[in-house]
């Protein structure tokens, strides 16, 4: 097994990479969850759009640098969420639909999603005769440096700064804009936010793009990552999933430190786990998040979020 | 006339419409009873189903394969497989009795399985609410699918095992499938009895009750933890034997083939168009999809000439754009949810009837 093989540099990085994916598609599930309370299961097609658009416009179309292509893939995948709002979720709203009727409903949009990018693969693979079905752009990315003998990769860098720049965007949004101030009444109590004038489908709107977007630019990071088939979004929704819930579903921050509690652990656990039993035990790597979020719900059935941290502190503090 | 009925049905297509419709349907029911009734999110359809197939598949034909003196051990479900099963097979086509014997094993066996999933499942479904147990559920369902693809001891891994032929005692050939959809479509005419029995008994109403408020059913001393886990064990026993009866008629199991999409999604899709809460109305969503899906994939060849697309994207993007349209313009289904009557209308006007004199 080559992974287990590497150093723990390369695993580090890897890992950390992978989490910035992660942590950017949860704070992106977190978002939409916590403003129109729908849990997006399209998140795995917007997340594989991403993947398909860096994939297709750097080694298909254009060429180039794959970075250059993220943005493109952040504006694609957030159009796909505006679209599942307007056209799904604001007439959803509306009516005031049970929350199991908003899931399902994202899964209808998630199949359709899914078929496009598959048609759009058939297209790639006809016109261009390239294999879409199997995509591998660790290999290509930029090499920044060399740690003893192994590549130090951009994405590593890259993916966290993302992640950083994200959050940082968040708190200033959140917490010094007028518009952030709109956002958070919205979020606590729609009909009082009505009432005081705030236009609550900009903020879904809003939250709709947003949302959809994270989850492009985290499958574009992922490209650099990890390799993949059209269904690759739905190998990711599960970690997704796990590291959204983890975060508790009502904190954007919360959603991207799941991301890198569970994309972190998912790595390193398997790899430590490898070493320990053997390689065959790789396999199993998709079963950590899921056994990770299932500890944690029920220890704390409401997240990390849940969790009253000032209780805590202050019982410690008075300790 | 007879023989001209026979020949249609001999048609692969109308087969596989049949088989498809009656194993969904099994299927459907199950999740029909935990969602529509009792009101449990259960996104992870799939873990009972595909404990049931294993059940059926690699524990049933290990015991049987024990009490004929065969290698039961790991040899079972390793290369000795094809031929531990043909012996196995040429013992079930001696006696008819015995291939019943088979089949009703297989049965018990995938659904004790699929309870004891379901008595598992049960343990969140008490402590979490809405999207948090939706998506254990739907976790607890990809993790056993990932351990019966690695994990080879269990039932041969990504190459799977071919499971005994338990339906040998109707012939084998054209006649086997043909006799062997029936029976499967009896079993689930049998289910769907069942369900309907329980959703007008006191058990049925108190999850309706449960569902629509778990507070008023507390106050009048409703045992809600007992309700669920009840519900969650005999649904996932329903559904084991759907995923047995899948994998005793197409003769193999692999567990890349109990995915979340088809064993989950797909029987949520079925359930949201026939009517959440209404068995009739799961039938009819049943048949529907599973015609629709049968000949999209017959007509694959013929489609491909009409439009540019492969026809698999095809069935993804129509079954999608049913779900948001169901979702959006009748959300409760072809036949909605209604009161079920304890008695028959009959009896209940004769008891009125009776009543009304009295006075």
């Amino acid at each position: 097994m080559q992974i287990l093989a590497g150093p723990i540099v390369q695993i580090l990085m890897t890992a950390i990479g992978f989490s910035g994916g992660l942590a950017l598609a949860a704070a992106g599930i977190t978002l939409i969850y916590m403003t129109t309370g729908t849990f997006n299961f399209a998140h795995a097609s917007m997340t594989a759009w991403g993947f398909y658009i860096v994939f297709s416009l750097y080694k298909v179309l254009l060429g180039g640098n794959p970075y250059i292509y993220f943005p493109i893939a952040f504006l694609f995948s957030g159009l796909l969420g505006i679209v599942t709002y307007l056209l799904v979720n604001r007439w959803l709203l509306k009516r005031g639909a049970d929350m199991v009727t908003l899931m399902m409903s994202t899964l209808g949009v998630d199949l359709a999603f899914f078929a496009f990018i598959n048609i759009f693969a058939d297209y790639l693979t006809a016109t261009y005769k390239v294999n879409t079905r199997l995509i591998v752009l660790t290999t290509e990315d930029i090499i920044l440096g060399k740690i003893g003998t192994f590549p130090f990769k951009a994405i590593t860098v890259i993916s966290v700064a993302i992640v950083v720049g994200m959050a940082i965007f968040f708190y200033l949004l959140l917490n010094k804009t007028k518009f952030g101030i709109a956002f958070r009444i919205t979020v606590e109590n729609p009909a009082l936010a009505s009432i005081l004038g705030i236009n609550t489908e900009t903020i879904y709107l809003f939250a709709w793009f947003m949302g959809g977007a994270m989850a492009g630019l985290g499958g574009a990071i992922l490209s650099l990552v990890i390799s993949g088939t059209p269904t690759v979004g739905n190998t990711v929704i599960v970690p997704e999933f796990a590291a959204s819930i983890v975060g508790g579903l009502y904190s954007i921050y919360g959603g991207l430190v799941g991301g890198f509690l569970i994309g972190m652990s998912q790595k390193l656990i398997i790899n430590w786990l490898g070493s320990v039993l053997g390689g065959n035990i790789v396999v199993y790597e998709p079963i950590i998040p899921l056994l990770i979020m299932a500890a944690t719900l029920l220890i704390y059935p409401e997240g990390l979020a849940g969790i009253n941290w000032k209780r805590i502190l202050s019982r410690s503090k008075s300790k | 006339m007879m023989e001209g009925i026979l020949e249609y049905l001999y048609n692969p297509l109308v087969l596989s419409i049949l088989v498809n419709m009656a194993v969904f349907l099994i299927v459907t029911l199950s999740l029909n009873l935990e969602t529509g009734f009792a009101g449990i999110p259960q996104f992870g359809r799939v873990l009972a189903v595909i404990a049931g197939a294993i059940g059926a598949g690699a524990i049933a034909g290990r015991m049987m394969a024990a009490m004929m003196g065969l290698p039961a051990g790991i040899e079972y479900v390793g290369d000795q497989n094809f031929i531990i099963v043909g012996e196995l097979n040429k013992a079930l086509e001696s006696s008819p009795l015995l291939s019943i014997g088979a089949l009703i094993l297989s049965l018990a066996v995938a659904a004790v399985m699929g309870g004891i999933m379901g008595y598992l499942a049960s343990y969140p479904a008490i402590r979490l609410k809405e999207a948090y147990l939706g998506i254990t559920l739907l976790a607890f369902g990809d993790a056993l699918q990932i351990v019966g693809m690695y994990y080879d001891p269990l039932a041969g891994g990504t190459a799977g095992i071919v499971v005994p032929d338990v339906f040998r005692f109707v012939g084998t050939g054209e006649v086997r499938f043909l006799s062997s959809t029936f029976i499967i479509l009896g079993i689930a005419i049998l289910v769907y009895i069942y369900v309907q029995r329980l959703a007008r008994s006191p058990f049925g109403r108190a999850l309706k009750a449960m569902r629509d408020n778990e507070l008023a059913a507390k106050v009048y001393g409703k045992d809600i933890v007992s309700l669920r886990a009840k519900t969650l064990i005999i649904g996932g026993a329903l559904a084991g034997m759907g995923g047995a009866l899948w994998t005793l008629y197409t003769g193999s199991f692999k567990a890349l083939t109990y995915n979340r999409l088809t064993w989950t999604f797909w029987p949520w899709a079925f359930m949201m168009l026939g009517g959440t809460g209404n068995n009739l109305g799961i039938v009819l969503g049943t048949l529907v999809f599973s015609t629709i899906r049968s000949l999209i994939y017959a007509y694959k060849t013929e489609l491909t000439t009409f439009i540019p697309i492969n026809p698999n994207w095809l069935e993804y993007l129509l079954i999608g754009v049913i779900i948001i349209a169901i979702a959006l313009f009748r959300p409760q289904g072809i036949l909605p949810e209604k009161p079920e009557l304890p008695l028959s209308k009959k009896k209940i006007e004769s008891i009125r009837a009776s009543l009304a004199k009295g006075d």
